[in-house]
């Protein structure tokens, strides 16, 4: 090794060692979605996306009882429900059972003074009480006699009633045997809160094993158990991460080493022809981390993705080199258009790294420095570390048919131009169809999963998640207090037949204000007995059996009021958590709709108010129609300042030759696609991405002037072992069961192998 | 032979035939599987009732009246005509609640609160002479003859004892005569059934 080698390989080791150290204390990872979103989202937006990342409805687990009795699913519904109680990891648990828990009841009873709506300085007058008390008597005269006894020394105004009587009675699924159950009674039905926030997929899949064990615990005869809910999710992702990807992943690189050892037919190369990617892996790594405050998740699965374009570069390099040449001579012959193919993939992303969206921006950053790192790592430090490439015995001989492949692909121009037509005018035939905005479809979740959760949460009759109403407020007691206005016009909107019910947070928590305004209303022990001695003169009640009734309103007018932390552990505090969500701009106060019937009433009727109305699925469709918007665009200026490098290296028609087989391909690429019946995602793009930087570097060589046919032949040969590797990796990943990783897979195995063909037919210059 | 032995020959002789009767025909003294026999095998029944609420907080007794009719195995209404009209109806598992006052609700009886559903429960039950069902909110006893028989439950559960203490069913033969719940709060009702014959 000379001395300059040995310079270049110490500050290499002493660049990565640097990058690890950093990383090591300072790289965090985030799976928040919203980092990875585009800053100027509407506030809607920012709430759906809250709601998705740590809104009480995220830690929710559906469960479902099926495959037995009717009776025996709700005995097990029972049982399951008390087994989950005890394990204390989940902060409700409900199956239904009599509607609300008796420690509910208690707590409601125990503040009905506060929660009432019809607690007025009024109801406690002479007039008032009678009033109260005559229907009070009424009730006593009904089947629910027995109910309002039971309380009335306590409660003769029937304030207990009155709580009870905003809570939605028809807003839960249908009850059997006292649990809840599918409409067509084949499934019993639970909600489950998890303690644990729904994005820890560690915590999320403890929490789903605590469930099955306990269902496993129970040995019930028959039958079986689903599960769903984002925790669920999270933690099924995790589990296929570990059984799928790492059988892909170790499959893929089998293939990727078989083929390049089959190339090389040398360890050492082998060894070192990884060198260069895994160093753009941690300098790209280590760039966004000084960039940005967190590395995304999905920055580094895409990154890495489009890293797999520089695992090519150092097979360039060896598969070129003449026999006996020393890599640094090799390099002398190549470099310009290995320099360009590590540039066209750096501007075409650069574009991406000045995007204000953080996640575009980072992958943008990511890919910029990783290629460019990689490219470096190829230049320099191979040829340090291995300065004469031992001789590759067999590199050319294995791989004639690859050498007539070549030349017959020319021949074969026709055929394709006219193919690449078809391509075109299938992807105009279907431009309509092209996109997939559906936010869920981003998810990693299979869609038989998906399915599920969507027939459990129907069963549940889990209010519509589509249609919110929505206040912004600074404080906690201001959100309240608009929760309660909205209450008050949403009353008028069902009285109006725009919806069939609503639940608001004030509801179960009244603000501040309003409580302190009931307490304000109930008068001082002394006058409230002559009151009431005044009101039961001539009514059929009897004096003097009222004393808890007394001693309770004595105690409400001195008692604090009614917090979060009464309610916490109840079914209360779930609804409340649900519908009062804090956010960095402060509280946003929802009221969650049931069968909404006219959406654009209630909208109208939202801003007149001051509130907004959120058509949730519009939003998120539009929140990722935005993004992907953006990314074409960042994409289209990529592939401008492309066209502008090669023009200005290769002149007009070198840039055309090159760049025209690659866009051909990721024509063919999407119009096949489409014809399979999908649509576009993001995760597509990133893959079209990726097919367009490996695609460029396959026509740059092919395009290439070499001094001899030999020359040319190891340059098509590079080229193939490439193509080769890239489709072995992506074609294992085509074969999994995760809906991104197949997507991404096939869109980049399919991509390959169309750009080597195409390439071949065009970019290569006649013999 | 005086009259007075006469007599007594003669008593003597009828308890002895009464004895051998007996004997002969084996009659069971009554229990809750014969009760329950004996009620299973009536198909429909209608009837009215007056039900009177008598309780410490009250001047005078709450009076209510009205009709139900049964049909077997397991279809019972409630008809309450005065003080208010209010129409309870079970269908199996499924309580339809009437009143003037609200819209009508179905439910599932058993997420009916536990003084209602388990006191509605119980009178289908005894009507339709199903023990089972009976059983499972109450503990079951029956004492008296056939045509003068009393069932007495008491709740297996805290969440019904929470409202009830004790039920009671009297009646002769398959016929119900008069219910009578003692509430947890201290109350009595007393619902005096008039069947009609069919």
């Amino acid at each position: 090794m000379t001395n300059a080698a040995r310079a270049r390989v110490a500050a290499w080791l002493l660049a990565l060692g640097a990058c690890g150290a950093w990383l090591y204390g300072h790289l965090t990872l985030t799976t928040d979605l919203s980092a990875f979103l585009p800053p100027s989202t509407t506030p809607a937006q920012r709430i759906l996306l809250g709601q998705l990342r740590d809104g009480a409805a995220s830690r929710l687990i559906l469960i479902g009882l099926e495959g037995a009795p009717e009776d025996a699913l709700a005995r097990a519904s029972g049982e399951l429900a008390r087994r989950l109680n005890a394990s204390g990891e989940f902060a409700y648990v409900g199956n239904g059972a009599a509607g609300m828990g008796s420690r509910e009841q208690a707590l409601l009873f125990e503040h009905r003074y506060l929660l009432s709506p019809a607690v007025r300085a009024e109801r406690f007058s002479v007039a008032g009480l009678e009033a109260a008390l005559a229907e009070t008597y009424r009730l006593l005269g009904t089947s629910a006699g027995v109910l309002v006894r039971a309380t009335l020394p306590a409660d003769p105004t029937g304030e207990m009633a009155q709580v009870l009587r905003q809570f939605a009675p028809d807003a839960g699924p249908e009850t059997r045997h006292g649990v809840w159950f599918s409409r067509d009674g084949h499934r019993a039905l639970l909600v489950a809160q998890s303690r644990a926030p729904a994005f820890d997929a560690d915590a999320q899949r403890r929490v789903v094993q605590t469930i099955e064990k306990a269902y496993a615990a129970m040995r019930p005869a028959t039958g079986h158990i689903l599960l769903s809910g984002p925790g669920v999710f999270a933690a099924n992702i995790r589990d296929t991460v570990d059984s799928d990807v790492w059988r892909l992943s170790l499959l893929g690189a089998a293939l990727v080493l078989a083929i390049l050892y089959a190339a090389y037919r040398s360890l050492a190369i082998l060894a070192v022809s990884f060198l260069p990617a895994a160093t753009g892996l941690v300098i790209g790594v280590t760039a966004v981390g000084l960039g940005f405050d967190k590395l995304q998740g999905i920055t580094l699965g895409f990154g890495v993705t489009l890293l797999g374009e520089a695992v090519d570069y150092p097979t360039y390099l060896f598969m070129q080199a003449r026999p006996g040449e020393a890599l640094g001579e090799a390099l002398a012959r190549i470099g310009t258009t290995l320099r360009l193919a590590v540039l066209t993939t750096v501007l075409g992303a650069l574009a991406m790294a000045l995007s204000s969206f953080t996640g575009l921006a980072q992958l943008g950053v990511f890919t910029v420095v990783g290629v460019a790192a990689a490219g470096a790592a190829t230049r320099w430090v191979v040829p340090a570390v291995l300065p004469v490439r031992p001789d590759l015995p067999a590199a050319g001989r294995g791989l004639p048919w690859l050498d007539r492949f070549a030349d017959a692909a020319r021949h074969a121009r026709r055929p394709a131009a006219a193919l690449v037509l078809g391509a075109l005018a299938v992807v105009a035939w279907k431009h309509d169809r092209l996109w997939d905005d559906d936010l869920s479809s981003l998810t990693p979740v299979s869609a038989s999963a998906k399915r599920l959760d969507r027939d459990l949460r129907a069963e549940l009759g889990a209010p519509d998640l589509r249609y919110l109403v929505v206040a912004r407020a600074a404080t906690r007691e201001a959100a309240l207090q608009a929760s309660e206005a909205m209450a008050a016009w949403l009353d008028d909107a069902v009285r109006r037949g725009w919806l069939a019910g609503f639940d608001v947070a004030s509801t179960y928590l009244p603000s501040k204000r309003t409580q302190e305004a009931r307490r304000a209303a109930l008068p001082e022990r002394e006058v409230l007995a002559a009151r009431l001695d005044g009101a039961l003169r001539d009514s059929p009640f009897r004096a003097g059996g009222f004393a808890p009734f007394l001693l309770d309103v004595a105690r409400a007018r001195t008692a604090p009021l009614l917090d979060m932390r009464d309610l916490e552990g109840t079914a209360l505090a779930f609804r409340v958590e649900s519908l009062l969500v804090r956010n960095d701009d402060g509280w946003n106060a929802l009221a969650t709709l049931r069968a909404v019937s006219a959406p654009a009433e209630l909208a109208r009727e939202a801003s007149a108010h001051g509130t907004e109305f959120i058509d949730l699925k519009a939003e998120s469709n539009t929140l990722v129609a935005t993004y992907k918007n953006q990314a074409l665009r960042y994409i289209a200026l990529g592939l401008a300042c492309i066209a502008a490098l090669l023009a200005f290296a290769l002149g007009a028609r070198g840039a055309a030759r090159v760049m025209a087989p690659t866009l051909a391909a990721v024509a063919l690429d999407v119009a096949l696609l489409l014809l399979l019946g999908k649509r576009l995602s993001l995760f597509n793009l990133v893959a079209l991405l990726l097919v367009v930087g490996v695609g460029l570097n396959y026509a740059l060589f092919f395009a290439g002037r070499y001094a001899d046919s030999a020359d040319k032949r190891r340059a098509q040969r590079a080229v193939a072992v490439c193509a080769g590797t890239t489709l072995s990796a992506f074609g294992c990943l085509a074969l999994s069961r995760i809906p991104v990783l197949h997507e991404i897979g096939m869109t980049v195995a399919l991509g390959a192998s169309l750009a080597l063909l195409l390439a071949a037919a065009f970019a290569a210059r006649p013999a | 032979m005086t009259t007075g032995t006469r007599r007594l020959a003669e008593a003597a002789a009828a308890v002895l035939a009464g004895v051998a009767l007996s004997a002969a025909a084996a009659p069971r003294p009554l229990d809750a599987y014969l009760l329950m026999r004996t009620l299973a095998s009536v198909q429909t029944a209608s009837a009215t009732f007056v039900e009177t609420r008598y309780s410490p907080l009250l001047k005078s007794p709450l009076v209510s009246h009205g009709s139900l009719s049964y049909r077997r195995p397991d279809q019972l209404e409630k008809l309450v005509v005065s003080p208010q009209k209010e129409r309870l109806a079970l269908r199996g598992d499924r309580l339809t609640i009437d009143t003037a006052a609200a819209a009508s609700r179905e439910i599932d009886v058993g997420a009916a609160p536990a003084g209602i559903g388990a006191l509605i429960e119980a009178v289908r039950a005894t009507r339709a002479g199903d023990l089972a069902d009976l059983e499972r909110n109450f503990v079951v006893e029956v004492t008296g003859t056939r045509d003068d028989w009393r069932l007495r439950l008491k709740p297996r559960t805290a969440d019904v004892a929470r409202y009830i203490s004790a039920v009671s069913v009297w009646g002769s033969g398959a016929r119900l005569q008069r219910i009578e719940v003692w509430e947890a709060s201290g109350d009595r009702t007393v619902t005096e059934v008039e069947e009609a014959t069919d």
